[in-house]
């Protein structure tokens, strides 16, 4: 039963399926819509407010990731409003942290970097929160710099969604969220790993790393762990 | 993998009722919250020790990491032995403008309490002999007594250092008897 209906995205008027979201609607007609902690092949979570989107009649900015299209829906994917809110949004990630991308393997390669890039980021209006943070590299191939996260949860859904084994969850919260693995346990010395190294490719940052990269040399497969879930559904 | 390596919690004589706790919230909606906040009533020092935590995840199947993130988001949980007496201490808006960041060093000076990292997201402070716990609150919603304490379950309004002062003084003499 795979209801058809009319959307406009962007003025386009647009044949969709009901129940598709606003991002994969627009990503499969090629319109932009910045997105950070969707992943294709993940559940959405509409965690970091990136793919907030103007939809006629609603006074509020939706998020594109985890709102269904309906018949007649009317999305606006930019304007200068939408565009400031990505922005602050970006910077925000970015004084949360310590993003130092001259000293990160995944400088070049990295979604947040790109982002704030592409929105015109070149400097944050904000204090930044230097929180002390560790780098776990107790794992034998695998290194995570909590001062690269952003809570994204894509390693989280991964391992647990894909790999199911649901090492990772997010503990404690607001701004003293912290990426856990089992019972805040090191890495390396959690037994529920497979090893399989999925989250590391999940990752959007530097957050997350293969051992043995210099800085920039750090590339992911995104596209095969999302692929996993296309074949598995194509069963 | 639910079964496969239980390890028993840390004291043998809490098994037979950790066990019954657990059977009779499994599979309710909410069920992990349940068992936790029993758990934590149960346990003579008001908090989840990680073996209970992990026995916990061991029997209902949740994930350990998933246990743990429920278990540091609600501020009603506790990881470390609560005292004997808690004294809490409002930190909300109200009551710092009437100085409860005053009141709230001056205790901990005290009892010579201090943070131990500035990463957790609530302030709990316990005395190494375990008698007095000290924890910050974000607002009694008592705003018109600020600044607000709470001692045991009972709130004091407009609270001065000095009649503090006093309050924990006396709380750590009867519990040194
Ligand atoms: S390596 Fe695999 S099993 Fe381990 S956390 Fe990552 S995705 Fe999960
Ligand atoms: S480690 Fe990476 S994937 Fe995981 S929450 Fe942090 S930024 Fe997201
Ligand atoms: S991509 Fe939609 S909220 Fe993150
Ligand atoms: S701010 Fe202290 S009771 Fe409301």
């Amino acid at each position: 039963m795979t209801d058809k209906v009319k959307v406009r995205i962007d003025g386009e008027v647009i044949a969709a399926t009901a129940g598709q979201t606003i991002l994969e609607v627009a990503r499969a007609h090629d319109k932009y819509i910045p997105a950070l902690c969707y992943m294709e092949g993940l559940s959405a979570v509409g965690a970091c407010r990136l793919c907030m989107v103007e939809v006629s009649g609603v006074a509020r900015l939706l998020p594109a990731c985890t709102t269904p299209v309906q018949e007649g829906l009317a999305v606006a994917t930019t304007s200068p409003q939408i565009q400031s809110y990505r922005k602050m949004v970006i910077e925000l990630l970015l004084v949360e942290r310590n993003h130092v991308c001259a000293v990160c393997v995944s400088s070049g390669h990295c979604e947040l970097q790109t982002l704030a890039q592409d929105h015109g980021v070149t400097h944050v209006r904000y204090p930044y929160n230097y929180p002390r943070l560790s780098v776990d590299t107790t794992h034998p191939r695998y290194v995570l710099d909590h001062n690269r996260c952003v809570l994204c949860s894509r390693c989280v859904r991964t391992c647990a969604e894909i790999e199911g084994a649901h090492v990772w969850d997010i503990a404690g919260r607001g701004i003293h969220s912290r990426l856990v693995s089992e019972l805040q346990r090191p890495w390396g010395e959690a037994t529920s790993c497979t090893s399989c190294g999925k989250c590391v490719q999940a990752c959007p940052t530097g957050a997350m790393a293969e051992k043995g990269w210099g800085v920039e040399e750090m590339t992911k497969q995104r596209a095969g762990v999302s692929r996993l879930t296309s074949m598995r559904e194509g069963q | 993998m639910t079964t496969g390596s239980v390890s028993p919690p840390p004291h043998h004589e809490d098994q037979d009722l950790i066990d019954r706790i657990i059977g009779d919230q499994v599979g309710r909606p909410g069920a992990l919250l349940g068992i936790l906040e029993k758990l934590q009533d149960r346990n003579r020092n008001k908090y989840l020790p990680m073996e209970t935590l992990e026995y916990v995840a061991a029997r209902t199947g949740v994930p350990q990491s998933q246990v743990y993130a429920v278990a540091t988001f609600f501020a009603l949980f506790n990881l470390d032995p609560q005292g004997t007496h808690t004294v809490a201490i409002c930190r909300g808006t109200a009551c710092h403008t009437r100085g409860s960041r005053a009141l709230l060093e001056r205790v901990k000076l005290q009892l010579g309490l201090r943070e131990a990292s500035d990463d957790a997201d609530k302030l709990t402070l316990t005395t190494p002999d375990r008698r007095l716990t000290i924890r910050t609150v974000a607002c009694f919603g008592q705003c018109a007594l600020a600044p607000v304490v709470e001692i045991d379950h009972a709130i004091r309004g407009h609270v001065k250092e000095q009649a503090l002062m006093r309050e924990v003084d006396a709380l750590r003499k009867e519990s040194a008897r």
